[in-house]
């Protein structure tokens, strides 16, 4: 018999998303982070209220947030935070945790923008919790994640539920076989938890603070994969889903 | 906002950096520069500036304080530091606050103008930030607009109505349905939430408080006498109104970030001064209502907080370099640092506000990065971890991981702002998204190279009162023998979950090749987790954009003497047919004496049109006589 080349079924693929998210808690076990999962359909109490996000915050309008017409009291969340404040409300310092998971934005999708992606967020709240530990959290966790040594910077910026803000770039050690290698990526927003959180959530900030990050997995996709169009994630297409 | 590097340099008697390198210092220690562009001898800095900062950052006077305590250089002339002088008062015009949402009104009267073209300067400094220039009486208040960052406007006082002399304005809310034409001619109708600037006379509506001024008493050509306001509102009243009416002003961006009220009294002596400056006429004199709060309370943080929040190994002493760059009041005991924010700052109330503001001046880009200590997790996600296994044994089976939309054209939870009336509805399963996906995918699957489409998606569902995290599974082979070729396919895979997890599972609604099950009820019964599945490095997988076009198949079945391998009529097929064919896969094969049959499918597909028969019968005929040509009989 010479037949080789049997008439065999091919393998499946896991989907990017998966096979990130399953990557990202791999990096983050190592270094102590848990896992933590919250409802798609969050408590505006969850959402926006103990993030400190003021009543009259832009993020609440009706353009940017998914409301239910048969339940006033939540929203489709716009964000994976709200696991943070139950993660705080249900567990004590030291406090490492991830949660990626599924959020919804109420904007017109293109290339680069769906109403429903995923974002990863992560939280350390301990007595001397530090930008810089954040940091040092961002470094590795890039690095590991991209392969290579990676450079974290940080630039001023606001969201409501830190205070003091950061912008954070990344930039991978310069590499040949490296598109992304050898500038500076603008990455995602985080900050130190505002303590006015930290209290909503039951602990004391005068004992106890930390950092919050978060940023989008599809945007982790688009860089590591070359991916270029967001949407493609999600419309159960193998002709992409079995590139992976 | 647009930052015009010129009009940065009036603030100072020392020259400024180059906007390149304002740019910079900007971007690491404020806020992010959007575009820098050159306009004639000028270049403009587009400043986006954040929620946290526009109270006092939407102006250049707001900017050149920013890089006068970034970069030490002092302001020449700090406006904010001055005591409005409106002592010379005019009893020709009165003012009602009729509303809380106003809080101060202040007005002058100017008489005796001559409007018309502005001077070159001021032209050239709206121009640079793309503004257009009008008349030099509406080109005056929008230049102390973006110099201090308050809204002011004019109104022809001859317009008003006049009682013994005298002028009356009120602010008041409108009524409902209340009509106002503004000075570019849009009708608006209002009603009781919104706020208008009305003659008191005859209480007709003179502008849309805060946010645009009215037609009636516009400013024109033959204006002499004029009434300018500076007033201060409620900035949740005006962000209200600007959102219902679709109206978003300069004027109504500032007041909805809060401005503090205590700039209306500056910028209108400022816009006094500007108007009889270069419009001639003379200030009869100013009147005001209302009261403006200018304390503010002090806020401590010690040495250690700071230091130990930013990550950080600051003294004393830079502490204090810094604060003094703002110009705050301040104290120092030990290690404890109390700051009284000036009036223009009411957004200084914590120590991490203070934290903050010490932080992005030292340098957030200065944080020492600390590694993480190697740590075990205590505690496992259950829900991941057997989502993976399941994963694992669907991928061994040939099934492929999908993630589809939360959202359905009809369902049973409803989404009171949908994105479109196809997207209205949370789903309730994933049935229906999947058999959408079985009967896209069908139509590639010679493209893909799979005999069927076999698919499983993991996701969240919806319930008017709870979520559910489930599984589904979906066969499709085409065949019209659904029952004997998808059924097995999927009852195999339904197996091999139950195998997998060790639990019976409760399917639901298996039908046409498509079942799902609840994973979180399976959950509890499942054993404790111990330790994650490793997770191998993902592969340096570039993504390729695939071809929108329909493909095309032709099959090709041949004898072959048995010593040929399927390997090498692979290859000859793959090397005749042209590369427009982007597939070939063996899908049959059987042995008959000293021949071996091998049957082929291949597909053709081009990235740039949709092919036509003639042109892949061409492939085929070229693929036929390589075959021939082989000695194999092309059956």
């Amino acid at each position: 018999m010479y037949l080789s080349m049997s008439v065999k079924i091919p393998v499946g693929h896991i989907h990017p998303l998966s096979q990130m998210i399953a990557e990202i808690n791999q990096i983050f076990a190592t270094i102590g982070f848990e896992f933590a999962e919250g409802p798609e359909r969050e408590l505006i109490k969850f959402n926006f209220d103990l993030l400190n996000v003021p009543k009259d915050h832009p993020s609440r309008d009706m353009q940017d947030t998914f409301y239910l017409t048969d339940n006033p009291e939540s929203v489709m969340r716009t964000h994976t935070s709200p696991v943070q404040v139950r993660y705080m409300q249900s567990h004590q310092p030291p406090i490492k945790m991830i949660c990626p998971g599924k959020v919804f934005r109420n904007e017109a999708t293109d290339a680069t923008h769906e109403a429903q992606f995923f974002q990863l967020e992560g939280l350390w709240i301990d007595t001397d919790v530090s930008l810089g530990h954040m940091k040092g959290v961002l470094e590795y966790f890039f690095s590991e994640f991209f392969g290579g040594e990676v450079q974290v910077r940080f630039r001023p910026s606001f969201f409501p539920f830190v205070e003091p803000g950061v912008e954070v770039d990344m930039m991978i050690a310069r590499n040949d076989t490296n598109k992304l290698s050898g500038k500076w990526i603008e990455i995602m927003g985080g900050g130190m938890v505002h303590p006015s959180v930290i209290e909503g959530a039951g602990l004391d900030a005068s004992k106890y603070q930390g950092f919050a990050f978060g940023m989008g997995v599809d945007r982790l996709a688009v860089l590591k994969y070359g991916i270029d169009d967001i949407r493609l994630m999600y419309n159960g297409d193998l002709r992409f889903v079995t590139q992976f | 906002m647009k930052i015009s590097h010129n009009w940065l340099q009036t603030f100072f008697d020392t020259p400024l950096p180059s906007a390149s390198e304002l740019e910079e210092l900007l971007t690491f220690h404020s806020s992010e520069i959007e575009e820098k562009v050159i306009v004639g001898n000028d270049t403009v800095l587009d400043v986006k500036v954040l929620p946290d900062k526009s109270a006092w950052l939407l102006s250049h006077r707001g900017v050149a304080k920013e890089i006068s305590v970034i970069t030490g250089l002092p302001l020449k002339a700090d406006a904010f530091l001055l005591t409005p002088d409106l002592s010379l008062q005019t009893d020709k015009i009165t003012i009602n606050l009729e509303t809380p949402n106003c809080d101060y009104y202040g007005a002058a009267l100017v008489t005796g103008v001559t409007v018309g073209p502005s001077p070159d300067w001021l032209k050239q400094r709206l121009v640079a930030i793309g503004q257009r220039s009008i008349n030099n009486i509406v080109d005056a208040t929008n230049y102390i607009m973006f110099e201090l960052g308050q809204p002011l406007h004019a109104f022809d006082a001859d317009k008003l109505d006049v009682t013994d002399g005298t002028y009356s304005i009120a602010v008041r809310q409108a009524s409902e349905g209340e009509k106002i034409t503004t000075l570019t001619g849009e009708d608006y109708a209002l009603s009781t939430g919104n706020m208008l600037i009305t003659d008191g006379i005859s209480s007709g509506p003179l502008a849309i408080a805060g946010i645009k001024g009215g037609m009636t008493a516009l400013v024109d050509v033959n204006t002499k006498n004029i009434i300018l306001e500076s007033a201060h509102f409620d900035r949740f009243n005006i962000r209200k109104t600007s959102k219902q009416i679709k109206l978003r002003t300069d004027a109504s961006a500032r007041y909805e970030n809060g401005i503090p009220a205590g700039m209306a009294p500056l910028a209108l002596t400022a816009a006094v001064k500007l108007i009889t400056d270069i419009a001639t006429g003379a200030l009869v004199g100013y009147a005001a209502a209302g009261t403006i709060d200018y304390s503010r309370l002090p806020v401590s943080v010690t040495l250690s907080k700071i230091n130990s929040t930013l990550g950080v190994a600051l003294v004393i002493a830079d502490i204090e370099s810094i604060i003094k760059k703002f110009g705050y009041l301040y104290k120092i005991t030990g290690e404890t640092i109390t700051v009284t924010p000036p009036w223009e700052r009411d957004d200084l109330v914590l120590a991490a506000d203070l934290i903050e503001e010490i932080g992005r001046i030292y340098g957030m880009n200065n944080i020492s990065s600390v590694p993480p200590p190697r740590a075990a997790v205590s505690a496992f996600n259950v829900r991941h971890f057997y989502a993976e296994k399941i994963r694992t044994a669907l991928v061994d089976l040939g099934f492929s991981e999908i993630y589809t939309s939360s959202f359905r054209a009809s369902d049973v939870v409803h989404i009171q702002n949908a994105l479109a009336s196809d997207k209205s509805y949370l789903r309730s399963s994933l049935h229906a998204n999947m058999r959408e996906a079985l009967v896209k995918n069908t139509a590639h699957r010679d493209l893909l190279g799979l005999s069927a489409i076999k698919l499983f998606e993991i996701g969240t569902t919806f319930a008017p009162d709870f979520e559910a995290f489930k599984v589904a599974l979906g066969v499709q082979s085409g065949s019209t023998f659904k029952a004997k070729v998808d059924d097995p396919l999927l009852k195999e895979a339904q197996a091999a979950l139950e195998s997998v997890l060790g639990q019976p599972i409760v399917w639901e609604g298996t039908e046409s090749g498509v079942t799902e099950f609840v994973l979180d009820t399976v959950l509890p019964a499942l054993p404790g987790v111990t330790t994650y599945l490793s997770v191998p490095k993902t592969a340096a997988i570039s993504y390729q954009p695939f071809s929108l076009y329909p493909s095309m198949t032709r099959d090709v079945a041949l004898w072959v003497p048995v010593e040929v391998t399927a390997e090498s009529v692979d290859a000859l097929l793959k090397k005749n047919a042209g590369s427009l064919c982007v597939r070939t896969t063996l899908f049959d094969t059987f042995i008959k004496e000293d021949k071996t049959s091998l049957a082929f499918h291949l597909v053709f597909q081009s990235k740039q049109k949709t092919l036509t028969a003639s042109e892949v019968d061409a492939e085929m005929t070229a693929v036929h006589n390589a075959c021939r040509e082989s000695g194999w009989e092309v059956r």
